[in-house]
């Protein structure tokens, strides 16, 4: 690399942490307004999502229904509104249950010892070879429809991915001369384990978990969309989207509302995740750097 | 006098795959005193550095046997191992890499005190004098490996070492990734704290004029196995073996 004085790379770092921040803070507001949104959806929706009203079916977006009535002549947005909570929760819950379990796994797979580590990553394996939605379909087929038992077939094929990364982590945390040091400061396994290995390998995972949050989303509104997700009348943007999928050319808005709102919140999902990893990189550093020199 | 460190006979293989078998320690036996200085030379995969990790535990033994203070610590695990960890202290070849990235070195140096129940509080101003007496600032506690030189560091290493006071120093390679006068500064370090606190040094080097100026006896490995040990002027004006001679002629190359 060539020589730099001091003051430019720091001006330089400034203003690539700068970018970088903005980025961060702006998605990570965004995406908290979506959170909220579902969190608090029951007091958000103008209408109740399961209020039937026959007489205003299939209406268009008027002043009165904003993005229109269903075919049931439900209000589609308090539907969409009503529906982010069952699609964004249960993916975050999802990627919560995998990241955290599968971590779990990959670490004790890496530190404690080759028993452990063939049985695990054995099962991984198993859970790998099967094409990830089809297996989900059979376990949530053999579980039944509902949202929870879409979330338990999803985290029975999707594990393995934070299994694999944490162990692979964890083994080259394992190797470095600071765990050496560490043993020889008279660390036990635990203390190695929760003071060392899992603070420098988190920050990947979370990294990971938030670039799946919007993928999870996706794959349960595919469950759902085939039926094997949220049952009928839970607002699911997916069960909304196969609910209307005839409708297409007649009466649009009944599936590209929730179709939408998928992609909404998994671009914003996704363009977080990125941001984070940005920021937490400390390679994306040097490299934005020595692009601006040249 | 009773040794403080035996090694005897200690032979390390690995085993790559359970097909290709590296012999990195052949029998391997020596003897270190009390306050002695002890070098063990070589080039590069002569079995330095694991003799070293044997020694401390870090990579078991495939045979032979180890004692310090007269007490077998071959194969000892869990506390019996942490509790030899309190008399025989490691300082590592990379210094940065040797602290966790994660957490300043105020908890690197302070982290085996707690372990043996000290307050946090309290550790943390024992490393800050440990730093001092080691030629650091003591608000260097609070600074994170990357933001120190690598000298800096490797005395933020030597301090660590020092915090249970013990009675063995392995230094492995301890000044081959600095530059030549942070080397004689850390030399200088190391032969001050000797005289403090009078531990014994196992010092593995390949740098054959270090070896000389700092060294009571020295070793020279080759292949795994050790091929000759004296006094250094001994071994470095009269070379017996192949593998000192290639070391002396080496080192005399960059004298002349």
């Amino acid at each position: 690399m060539r020589e730099r004085k001091p003051q430019a790379e720091k001006y330089l770092q400034s203003k690539r942490s700068n970018h970088m921040k903005a980025r961060l803070i702006l998605f990570s507001v965004l995406v908290t307004g979506l959170l909220l949104t579902a969190v608090f959806a029951h007091w958000l929706c103008p209408y109740d999502p399961n209020q039937q009203n026959l007489d205003m079916a299939l209406q268009a977006p008027s002043l009165d229904h904003l993005l229109g009535t269903d075919r049931f002549g439900r209000d589609m947005l308090s539907r969409v509104i009503m529906g982010s909570r069952t699609s964004i929760l249960s993916a975050l819950v999802l990627v919560g249950i995998i990241s955290v379990a599968g971590s779990m796994a990959g670490v004790v797979c890496g530190c404690c010892g080759k028993a452990a580590d063939t049985v695990i990553m054995g099962i991984a394996d198993i859970c790998l070879a099967f094409p990830g939605l089809v297996l989900a379909l059979a376990v949530a087929a053999v579980l039944g429809g509902g949202v929870h038992n879409a979330v338990l077939a999803l985290a029975a094929v999707s594990w393995p991915k934070y299994a694999r990364l944490a162990r692979s982590q964890t083994l080259a945390v394992k190797h470095s001369d600071y765990m050496a040091a560490a043993q020889l400061a008279g660390d036990t396994r635990r203390q190695l384990i929760f003071r060392h290995i899992l603070p420098n390998i988190a920050g990947q995972i979370l990294v990971t978990a938030m670039l799946d949050v919007g993928t999870m989303m996706m794959e349960i509104a595919a469950l759902s969309f085939l039926g094997l997700g949220a049952k009928a009348p839970t607002a699911e943007w997916g069960s909304m989207m196969s609910e209307g999928r005839s409708m297409l050319q007649t009466y649009p808005w009944v599936v590209l509302t929730p179709g939408i709102g998928i992609f909404l919140a998994v671009a914003l999902f996704n363009l977080l995740g990125d941001a984070v990893r940005d920021y937490l990189d400390p390679k994306t550093i040097q490299r934005e750097q020595e692009e601006t020199v040249e | 006098m009773e040794p403080l460190l035996e090694v005897k006979n200690v032979t390390k293989i690995f085993d790559l795959r359970g097909k290709i078998k590296i012999t990195a320690a052949d029998a391997v036996s020596f003897r270190l005193y009390p306050h002695e200085t002890l070098g063990i030379v070589g080039e590069s995969g002569s079995g330095k550095t694991t003799v070293a990790k044997v020694i401390t535990g870090l990579v078991p033994v495939s045979s032979g046997a180890i004692f310090l203070d007269g007490k077998e610590i071959t194969r000892l695990k869990g506390r019996e191992r942490r509790g030899v960890y309190g008399e025989m202290q490691m300082v590592f070849q990379s210094p940065a890499a040797s602290f966790d990235p994660r957490r300043t070195l105020g908890d690197g140096i302070g982290e085996s005190l707690r372990n043996r129940g000290m307050s946090r509080r309290e550790s943390k101003k024992i490393a800050a004098a440990l730093l001092r007496q080691c030629g650091l600032p003591g608000e260097y506690v609070s600074r994170y490996p990357h933001e120190v030189s690598g000298g800096q560091c490797q005395r933020a290493a030597i301090a660590r070492a020092l915090a249970i006071r013990p009675k063995l120093l392995i230094c492995d390679e301890a000044t081959s990734a600095l530059d030549v006068t942070v080397q004689k500064q850390i030399l200088e370090l190391l032969r001050d704290l000797k005289g403090r606190y009078g531990m014994a040094y196992l010092f593995i080097c390949h740098d054959l004029a270090l070896v000389q100026s700092f060294c009571d006896r020295v070793l020279v490995m080759d292949g795994g196995r050790i091929v000759e040990e004296g006094p250094p002027d001994e071994v470095i004006s009269n070379p017996q073996g192949k593998a000192a001679r290639r070391l002396v002629e080496a080192a005399s190359y960059f004298m002349n």
